[in-house]
């Protein structure tokens, strides 16, 4: 029972972090309609980013406000340049960001070599601690990714369903064009919003670094997560995000745990039983 | 194909004889130039793996992957479903093979197990994949594409984990046997060109005809009586099919299949073959293979940056020439008929009003042509 209730407990770490980038990810796709395959690429440039800010200042929260605000940034000159160059074009955006992941990978190989790297986090969060009521040990830095996914999430809704710029961006998820047709500078949501997905890919990447790891290939394997999350909740549904986070994480650990040969595998489960049952996702809309 | 660097004589009258010559030229060549390069192709590549140096497994490797992005060209391009789970479906007909061998089949059982595979996986997975369509549909077959890698990875027992599968045997049919390298290399470039007819037959069928129409606007075809649903569920299972067909032919020219030949960056890699060729062509992603393969594994010895070379050529190529290497052939081939109508028109013009006519503008005047003679046939050269 405490090994179930530690496996649990690191299916919902793991949530928390592919929480962080899918919500990103399907933002920008529900507002903008860009399909942005190189997200895990930025994920994992982010990581690598705040590793080498950790390594050169010893502080891991530097590393953390490095990670998200340079990949913030590069979202910014990537949405200013790439694809507004590239004007709307759904199947375009989707393989000139195919065509980044190479340029991204190749340039991280490039600046930090083959060999996988692990962020340390710092004094008590390095630490484990009893649990009060279960009785198990448990790291404090998956706890402390956890409940900082928890408060980003809580935010997010915060943000996007009771401020005026969640409801412009809520309005621009429904119908763009109306949202223009009003007055609303569109543009600068659009930039504001990709900026905010990046920044927040960035941001999980330091954190994704202390539990997963930054490797070569982690930017396909968060990639993967974050799209059985957005098949699973619903391309373009914030709550999806959340939903399908939570649904990918467990299923992706249980899996892990217990059935080794097949783990990766097992996330198909959920995304075929969705599509099959309802093929916009649990809490999407139909496409039209 | 040439055409372009035929500069119009000008509108001086000194150039006639040579407009004329050019003018009967062009029309003669124009339905030759097709069928020359497909024989020059077909001569080029026969003669390429008759050596057995280097060159020949290069050109082999080549064809191989030509056949899987041909394949995938006929679901992207001309369905507009594009994959990103190609390597994946190739991988599983390659580890068929392997597989079966493992298990001690014969090698004949062994091809026929690993395609009956690929085609049940491609009928079952079609159900699921073709309930969506564009940027869904990417997503699907990425996330497919990963899972399959993922057996291949982690499913130790079946599939020997990252140190992958050697195939030892090939078949053998009475004189022609696979285990001769150059019989392997001749059998791999008679099914390139199987499948590579065999696709542009489709594409030009009423099949092909009605996926077009699919793509282009589904629910007019679908109000028109189409079943589009099934239309796109073939066309992916043909593809899923042709692609095992290449992951045997893979398996038996490297005779090891190892999880990195499906993971995600050769998923990514299928479809710049593709794009990079041009969508909707057939021949291009052929090219586009050749390239790409070409870069792969000979350049990356000189040029070590070269995957940040081929996603910056992408990125160019979907800013710049969405149409790819065979946009440019068909570009060559638009101003070939563009001249050709030119020349028509001039010569049509007679003499009479000959002074006064060619400064009319260049814009106006191929479409006269084209309308006075009927004949061509605008846009596609192919």
């Amino acid at each position: 029972m405490a090994e179930f209730l530690a496996q649990t407990l690191n299916g919902l770490t793991l949530a928390g972090v592919i929480f962080l980038v899918s919500s990103g990810f399907t933002l920008i796709f529900g507002i903008m309609r860009v399909t942005n395959l190189s997200h895990g690429a930025v994920y994992l440039l982010g990581g690598y980013i705040g590793y080498s800010v950790i390594a050169a200042t010893h502080s891991f929260f530097y590393g953390l406000i490095a990670g998200a605000l340079s990949m913030a940034l590069f979202g910014l000159l990537l949405e200013r340049t790439l694809i507004t160059w590239l004007g709307r074009s759904e199947m375009s955006e989707l393989l000139a960001t195919l065509g980044l992941i190479y340029v991204l990978d190749d340039v991280a190989l490039a600046i930090w070599g083959g060999t996988p790297l692990t962020i340390n986090l710092p004094g008590d969060l390095g630490r484990s601690s009893t649990l009060p009521l279960a009785g198990i040990v448990y790291p404090n830095g998956r706890l402390f990714i956890l409940g900082v996914s928890v408060i980003i999430a809580i935010g997010l809704y915060y943000l996007l369903r009771r401020t005026r710029v969640g409801a412009i961006i809520r309005a621009g998820v429904d119908d763009r064009e109306m949202v223009g047709a009003l007055g609303i500078n569109v543009r600068l949501v659009f930039a504001l919003v990709f900026t905010l997905g990046t920044l927040l890919a960035g941001f999980a990447g330091v954190l994704g670094g202390t539990v997963l790891g930054l490797y070569t290939g982690a930017d396909s394997d968060i990639l993967l997560f974050a799209l059985a999350v957005v098949i699973v909740g619903g391309l373009g549904s914030y709550e999806g995000a959340i939903l399908g986070s939570i649904v990918i994480g467990l299923v992706d650990n249980y899996g892990t745990a217990y059935f080794p040969a097949v783990a990766y595998s097992a996330l198909f489960i959920p995304v075929i039983l969705v599509l099959l049952i309802k093929p916009q996702g649990l809490l999407g809309k139909p496409s039209t | 194909m040439g055409a372009g660097a035929v500069s119009p004589a000008g509108p001086g009258r000194p150039g006639g004889k040579l407009a004329g010559l050019t003018l009967v030229t062009l029309e003669r060549s124009r339905p030759l130039i097709g069928p020359a390069a497909g024989v020059a192709a077909a001569v080029i590549l026969f003669l390429l793996l008759q050596g057995n140096g280097f060159t020949s497994t290069l050109v082999v490797d080549m064809l191989v992957y030509a056949i899987a992005a041909m394949a995938l060209d006929f679901l992207g391009g001309y369905t507009g479903l594009i994959s990103l789970g190609q390597a994946g479906i190739l991988g599983v007909g390659a580890y068929g093979v392997a597989i079966a061998e493992v298990h001690l089949f014969t090698p004949w059982a062994a091809v026929g197990i690993s395609l009956a595979v690929v085609l049940a996986l491609g009928l079952v997975l079609g159900i699921v994949a073709v309930r969506v369509k564009g940027v869904s549909f990417v997503i699907i077959t990425l996330a497919l594409g990963q899972v399959l890698w993922g057996l291949a990875f982690q499913w130790v027992g079946l599939s020997e984990g990252d140190n992958g599968i050697s195939v030892a045997t090939l078949p053998t049919l009475g004189p022609i046997d696979l285990n001769d390298a150059l019989t392997l290399r001749m059998t791999v470039l008679l099914v390139f060109w199987v499948v590579a007819l065999l696709l542009v037959l489709l594409v030009h069928s009423p099949f092909g005809l009605s996926l077009r129409g699919v793509r282009s606007n589904e629910a007019r075809l679908a109000a028109l009586g189409y079943r589009t649903g099934l239309h796109r569920y073939l066309a992916w299972v043909i593809t899923v099919f042709f692609t095992g067909v290449a992951g045997v032919l893979y398996v038996f020219v490297n005779q090891l299949i190892s999880p990195s030949t499906m993971d995600f960056s050769a998923n990514g890699l299928f479809v710049i073959m593709v794009v990079l060729g041009g969508l909707r062509s057939i021949w291009g992603p052929a090219l586009g293979a050749a390239v790409i393969v070409l870069f792969q594994q000979e350049l990356s010895i000189y040029v070590t940056r070269w995957q940040t070379l081929m996603g910056l050529t992408l990125i160019a190529v979907m800013l710049l020439r969405p149409g790819g290497f065979w946009g440019l052939v068909r570009a060559a081939g638009r101003h070939r008929d563009a001249l050709i109508a030119r020349l028509r028109m001039r010569r049509s013009a007679g003499p009479a009003a000959g002074p006064s006519r060619p400064a009319a503008g260049p814009a106006g005047q191929p479409q006269a042509g084209r309308a006075a003679s009927g004949t061509i046939k605008p846009g596609e050269t192919r």
